[in-house]
This record gives C-alpha cells, structure tokens and sequence, in this order.
C-alpha cells in the first residue's frame, strides 16, 4: 500500500499491519509517532540528546509489543506518551538534582524585537521553567497545554483521576507564572 | 482583567510558542527508529515462518482434530469398536439379531434358496 494512502488509516490498524510484516505501515507509524515521542520527551528531560534515546527505546517497544496489541482496547499514542513517561522518569531519577546551569538561558533581549527570534525566546524561557517543576507536574503541564491532550486522557496516561490532573496542572501553571514573571520585560510583555 | 487572568493569558502565549517550536526529529533518528522497525520485523517473520513450515503432514492433521487429547479419545473408542465386535456382548448381539432379522420369519425368507438341487445340477452343469 502505498504511503499516501495511509493517511486515514488508525493507528492501530498500522500496527496490526505493522505486525503482519507490511513495510509501509512501519514507514507510516515512523513517520507519524516519532514527531509526537520526541517532542514529549524533550520537554520532559529538556535535553535533545536524552530525548532522541528515549524517543527510538518508545518506538523499539512498540515494534516489539505490535504483534500482541488488541485492536480497539487503547490509543497507541496514549500508551506511547506513558511509556516516554516512564522512560523519562528513569532517566530523571538518575539525575541527582536539576542542574541549573543545564536551563537554557533566554535569547539577548536586543533580538526580542523580532517576532520570530522572540517566539523561539519565549518558547525556551517556558523548557526552562518547566524543567524547574516537580515531575509530575511538569509531565501534566505539557500534556494539557502543549501536547493538547484532555484531561481523561491525561488521567489515563499517568493512572490518576481527572481530578488529580486538574490539581497538578492547576499548581504547575501558578509555579510556571511565577518562574516566568521576572522574564517578562525582556520577552515582550510590558504593563501597559 | 485581573493580575491572575493577566498571568495566565501570558502563560497561554508562552505555551503558544512552545506548541510551534516542537523539535522535528532528524532524518538520522527516523532512519533509526525506522531501522529497528524492520529489524524487528524480520526477526519476527524468522521465528513464525520456519514454524510453519516444518511442520509435517501428520502432525497438522493432529493439530486439525484437536491435538493428542482427541487422538487418545478416538483410539479408545477404536478400540472399544474392535472388540465389541470381535467378542460382542449378549445384550450386543442379541439387539443386532433382531435389527437384522435373524432367527425370524423374515431371516428364513432372507436366506429361502428357491432351487432344488436337481436344478442346480441342470442350471450349473
């Protein structure tokens, strides 16, 4: 089947065609999950190296789960974000304790003007900020507002209630705001 | 707008930024997880088909009956077959007896021969 003609396919319609030894479905999923793995796992560990590691360990998982994976029962991205999660926690745990100077320090505030530049500027105060969140916290911020997801979805992924999710994202936008407050002259916002 | 609304609608610009600035993936990590996709593929394809294929005639003929239970239960009754025929209880023979006639009216008809032995000498030379 050829690639384009995968759009609409599920995924875990890909998968089951994955399993049955169809190169183009593993061409597919490739090409669709791996975007979504790697982007969740940088914010995550704010750190590209780490999080290509994580992000093709996800994937080999799901290689080797496809064959006993049960059409219908779980989104494939749901289970993906779970196992990123884990993997990351690992990886965290092995850290001692945040190292401050691996936060990404915001662009020279003389480029702000530019809308671009001040776009990628604010985009790396909020990974730095993010990364100074307790790890739950952090992992349910990015579920919510940057990933889009819902919160039942949220709840499935980190096996807490709905209730639970709303709490932590509730106290990790306050502790972002906070964190981000300083920065706001030199990222464009000014009280009028 | 209050000084929270205002703090959070800042927060929303800050996410806004970090939803464009998602890192795409280089071709050398699609070109590996696409990689262990195949590999894993293959392996699996390695450890399904010889499986397959070794297996003889006989034994997919056992497997289609339902394995080495059914067999040991279709010997048994094959047995039991064999020697209730060969040494039929009364009960048995008694019933076929009756299913077949023997003994009756209809079993001296079924075996009546309606020539005599001089026609059977002039019929058979």
């Amino acid at each position: 089947m050829p690639f384009d003609a995968m759009s609409d396919v599920p995924d875990d319609a890909l998968l089951v065609l994955y399993a049955n030894g169809d190169v183009a479905a593993a061409r597919a999923l490739t090409a669709r999950l791996t975007p979504k793995v790697l982007g969740h796992a940088y914010r995550l560990l704010g750190d590209r190296a780490e999080a290509e590691d994580v992000a093709q360990e996800a994937m080999l998982r799901l290689w080797r789960v496809a064959a006993d994976w049960r059409q219908g029962e779980a989104k494939v991205s749901t289970w993906l974000y779970r196992v990123v999660a884990n993997l990351c926690t690992d990886r965290l745990r092995k850290r001692r304790s945040v190292d401050i100077d691996s936060i990404p320090e915001p662009e020279d505030p003389a480029i702000g003007a530019e809308q671009g530049l001040q776009e990628v500027a604010r985009a790396e105060a909020l990974q730095g900020a993010l990364q100074t969140l307790p790890e739950r916290q952090r992992q349910a911020v990015v579920l919510r507002h940057i990933e889009g997801l819902g919160n039942p979805e949220i709840a499935e992924i980190m096996d807490i209630s709905p209730r639970a999710v709303e709490s932590l994202t509730a106290r990790g936008k306050r502790a972002l705001a906070e964190a981000l407050a300083g920065r706001r002259g030199e990222l464009g916002y000014y009280d009028d | 707008m209050t000084d929270k609304q205002q703090e959070f609608s800042e927060l929303e610009a800050f996410f806004h930024a970090a939803r464009k600035a998602t890192p795409d993936p280089d071709a050398a990590l699609m070109a590996r997880i696409l990689d262990d996709a195949l590999v894993e593929q293959a392996e699996r394809a390695k450890v399904i088909a010889p499986a397959r294929r070794q297996e003889s005639v006989l034994r997919q003929l056992l497997r289609s009956i339902g394995g080495w239970p059914a067999l040991t239960g279709l010997a048994a009754a094959t047995i039991a077959g064999v020697w209730i025929g060969v040494n039929p209880p009364t009960s048995v023979s008694d019933q076929l007896a009756a299913l077949m006639g023997v003994g009756s009216d209809a079993e001296n008809s079924w075996f009546l021969d309606p020539l005599t032995e001089y026609d059977i000498a002039m019929t058979e030379g």
